[in-house]
């Protein structure tokens, strides 16, 4: 359980796309993202960040209020303490809603050639 | 209105007191605005006319419950660990986060559709990669499972597997150059169908293990078997439980390869940070 300095994300919306802000769910905190380039509109890219400076216990993107929201990918650059920073890939998912989707993911478990 | 009842009942307890009072102090209180605002006030009319009504307690509200959130799990992408098209047998090894396993995963398939569990020297018998692994002196098990070897080490105090690492890669890669099939004929002409491998986990399931989980509030699923390996799901008090991993290496796979001894490799996809209140959040 790492501390989170910053997290950056970066969302490729599919057909079906939504006009609200997009919300992320941090330790059950459900808080906008900051510094957004882009929107989750139909075929749009998102992107926004956030800086943290907590302990991850859960991180979730968030569906919206009303509708579907079709992602294609999700995309997510973390800075964590006393760890170099990692990207994590998720594919396509669905959201409504009632859905939220767990965007968080451990730092990699160092790997090495033998 | 407690306030008025209170007052109401001091007066009453006045009147119904003998008191002697000091003349001067009478006559000070007669003459005092406060006193006459007092006779005069509402409040006080108010107290003496009307019956007193005993307070109802309003209703304390109802507990508030954390909202059910539906939070989806979906895999990551991961990319391909080796350069693609090499020649060369290229091995990684990844320890688990509790130290007594190391993931070897090669650059070709070790066994491919199934996997097996080696348990000692002796069930490596016939099969060239489990021997030559066996051969070290901290293996403890070996388990094959498409491209990868997963070691369990018989010294759990050590925590660096850089040297024992550097020996198994080298005997995986003896063994893939060796030419010969990796896993003894035997074995694989006696592989069990999915229907037997499904029939068998799922009766050890409900017979041995689900009751015994139970009494931690816990349920054991079998999600999916593919060739004759196992996906299993831990949910209820099992779910993000801090024993999990104990339960799972020794109370489940123990009874798994006890009672269906061909079952090769056990998945367990529990998310065990999810949920309402886990311990591995």
């Amino acid at each position: 359980m790492p501390k989170v300095n910053t997290f950056k994300v970066k969302v490729q919306t599919g057909q079906q796309g939504m006009s609200e802000p997009v919300h992320f769910n941090f330790n059950n905190h459900k808080l906008p993202f900051e510094n957004v380039v882009g929107s989750a509109e139909s075929g749009k890219n998102f992107e926004g960040n956030f800086e943290v400076n907590s302990f991850a216990h859960s991180l979730t993107l968030v569906g919206p209020g009303s509708g579907k929201w079709e992602i294609e990918k999700i995309t997510i650059e973390y800075d964590c303490e006393n760890e170099k920073p990692y990207t994590i890939q998720f594919g396509a998912v669905t959201l409504d809603e009632a859905t939220e989707v767990n965007i968080w993911q451990d730092p990699p478990v160092l790997a090495f050639d033998v | 209105m407690n306030f008025i009842k209170r007052l109401f009942t001091g007066l009453k307890q006045e009147a119904d007191t003998p008191v002697t009072v000091d003349s001067s102090v009478a006559e000070e209180a007669e003459n005092s605005p406060v006193t006459a605002e007092a006779e005069n006030s509402p409040v006080t009319a108010e107290a003496e006319n009307s019956p007193v009504v005993e307070e109802v307690p309003e209703p304390e509200p109802a507990p508030s419950f954390p909202d059910v959130r539906n939070v989806l799990q979906i895999p990551v992408i991961s990319e391909s660990i080796f350069p693609e098209n090499s020649d060369a047998v290229l091995i990684k090894a990844q320890p688990s986060p509790t130290g007594d396993q190391c993931l070897f995963t090669a650059n070709r398939p070790l066994m491919s559709g199934n996997s097996w569990f080696f348990l000692d020297f002796e069930s490596a018998e016939g099969s060239p990669l489990a021997e030559g692994l066996f051969c070290l002196e901290d293996v403890e098990t070996v388990l094959v499972c498409e491209y990868t070897v997963t070691v369990t080490r018989k010294d759990k105090t050590l925590v660096d597997w850089v040297p024992l690492a550097k020996e198994v890669g080298a005997a995986i890669r003896g063994a893939l150059e060796g030419g010969e099939g990796l896993i003894a004929e035997k074995i694989i002409a006696d592989l069990p169908s999915e229907d037997e491998i499904r029939e068998g986990i799922q009766k050890v399931i409900d017979d041995e293990v689900n009751p015994g989980v139970a009494g931690h509030g816990g349920n054991i699923t079998l999600m999916t078997v593919r060739g004759n390996s196992v996906t299993i799901q831990m949910g209820g008090g099992c779910q993000g439980c801090s024993a999990a991993d104990l339960t799972l290496k020794q109370g489940i796979h123990t009874s798994f390869r006890k009672a269906v001894p061909k079952v090769g490799a056990i998945f367990d996809e529990t998310d065990h940070t999810a949920g309402l209140n886990p311990f591995f959040s």
